[in-house]
């Protein structure tokens, strides 16, 4: 199940916030979307769920809008903030409430915080998810995003808030993901990261495409992707 | 729509915040009618009776304020992405809610109404008076009171869709309860004022805070409630729930 971003234009009052963006996230690869602060990057993503509406272009998933899924939780999973969370719900509950939403069994709640390694956390936890950390609730969004096995998987940031130990659990989970024909597609800002775990990458600045290829297309080396970026972006700011 | 409502049922039962403030309700009836009482009314005149049970619309301002955490809630907490990411629809997401809390407003709007029962029925045996339940009269406080709860959840889903900030709708309810709906009643005079939202649920509830001289029948102020409900959420589904979720 592809994500095919089409000539997509997105203005806030006067700002475009991206301008004309095309590429294609294909199935069984991780691909990274990356850009200086502001480039488009959750804008483009959030078209793509849905939350925001395109000023022209489309985002296709499969080659349906993802108003048109059928049942969206069951193609796409996606972790967009650490927010939208009721601090006062307790995680296990928050995923039951989109476990029930999404049309699958109870149970797979505790399945995928077992898999995100909060299973400990989540049986001891009372009064909510107030006392989780930022890092536990990015584990949290990411158990959300795979409670319905969806075909892909989109995270904004993903990395955000995790330790070492997290992101190299992170960077495994993501490989897997696209090593079963899922398609994964990320936003991040952590470039040597991404440099080890994407195999496409599309780049953006101000709103628009500055790049999208293969990440070798890049160049090879330590520090290649890098310099590659600030070439792209600079002049962009 | 099953997986909708059940979720939105998971989404309340889940958190502690909503029941706390629903406990208000009956809190409010044991005070108001103790305060009817302890002021000294008169226990033995059936018209005190209706006065105490009018207390169950009353408290349908809690429901109300339930009615608007429905959806400004979620826009507070961000919890409104994951929901819109689950029903892109987000007119069915509205009709769920409007359903979910209406029946959970009424629910509120019962227990009140028998706390009201209970505490009426020891005061008036304190003070030696009777309870009369044999007249429509009774009932028909009751009956309506518990209607204006319903009502009242489901304008405040309405108005917290169309104001998606939550304190700014809690403010502006807030503010049409003790000052606006006041103003805008006197400018219009008092045939057109009894279609205004608090007078209409008082003709539903029989309760007399307002002391209006002109009121609508009973069943005519629970439908311009709920008249009001449907005006707030078409009003949000076709303006603010079209807006970007960003």
């Amino acid at each position: 199940m592809e994500l095919q971003v089409h000539d997509l234009t997105k203005t806030f009052g006067r700002v475009a916030a991206v301008r004309e963006v095309s590429f294609t996230a294909p199935a069984g690869k991780i691909t990274a979307l990356l850009g200086p602060n502001g480039s488009g990057k959750t804008t483009t993503l959030r078209v793509a769920l849905g939350l925001v509406r395109p000023t022209a272009g489309t985002a296709l998933i499969g080659g349906l809008p993802y108003a048109s899924l059928s049942r969206p939780r069951r193609c796409v999973g996606a972790v967009l903030d650490t927010s939208g969370l009721h601090p006062g719900r307790r995680a296990r509950d928050h995923l039951r409430v989109l476990a029930t939403a999404a049309g699958v069994p109870a149970r797979r709640a505790d399945e995928v915080l077992d898999q995100v390694g909060l299973a400990e956390a989540a049986g001891r936890e009372r009064r909510g998810v107030r006392g989780f950390s930022l890092g536990m609730r990015q584990r949290l969004g990411i158990a959300a995003a795979l409670l319905g096995d969806p075909r892909l998987l989109v995270l904004d940031e993903p990395a955000n808030g995790l330790d070492p130990a997290g992101i190299a659990w992170l960077r495994g989970l993501l490989r897997d993901l696209a090593g079963q024909g899922r398609t994964v597609v990320i936003a991040s800002h952590v470039l040597a990261e991404v440099a080890q775990t994407a195999d496409n990458v599309v780049i953006l600045a101000a709103g628009r495409l500055r790049f999208a290829g293969p990440l070798r297309e890049l160049g090879s080396g330590e520090g290649a992707l890098e310099s590659a970026f600030l070439k792209l972006t600079q002049a962009w700011g | 729509m099953h997986a909708l409502i059940s979720s939105e049922v998971r989404k309340i039962t889940s958190v502690r915040g909503p029941w706390l403030l629903l406990a208000a309700g009956p809190l409010i009836i044991v005070a108001g009618v103790t305060g009817l009482v302890e002021s000294g009314g008169n226990v033995r005149d059936p018209a005190e009776q209706s006065q105490a049970f009018a207390h169950v619309g009353l408290a349908a301002i809690v429901t109300l304020l339930f009615g608007i955490i429905a959806v400004a809630g979620e826009y507070r907490t961000g919890s409104i992405t994951d929901t819109f990411l689950s029903f892109p629809d987000r007119r069915r997401v509205i009709a769920a809610k409007l359903v979910v809390y209406g029946l959970i407003g009424a629910a509120a709007g019962l227990v009140s109404s028998l706390v009201a029962l209970g505490v009426t029925a020891a005061w008036w045996s304190a003070k030696g008076g009777a309870l009369h339940l044999s007249g429509g009269d009774a009932w028909l406080t009751l009956g309506g009171g518990v209607a204006a709860n319903l009502g009242f959840a489901v304008v405040g889903v309405g108005l917290g869709a169309l104001i998606r900030n939550l304190a700014g709708a809690v403010a502006a309810a807030l503010a049409w309860i003790a000052l606006v709906e006041g103003i805008v009643a006197q400018l219009a005079g008092s045939g057109l004022a009894r279609w205004l939202p608090l007078r209409a649920s008082e003709a539903l509830d029989r309760s007399s805070l307002f002391g209006a001289t002109q009121t609508l029948p009973q069943w005519a102020g629970g439908l311009v409630l709920l008249g009001y409900a449907a005006l707030f959420a078409a009003a949000a589904v076709v303006t603010t729930l079209r807006r970007d979720v960003t």
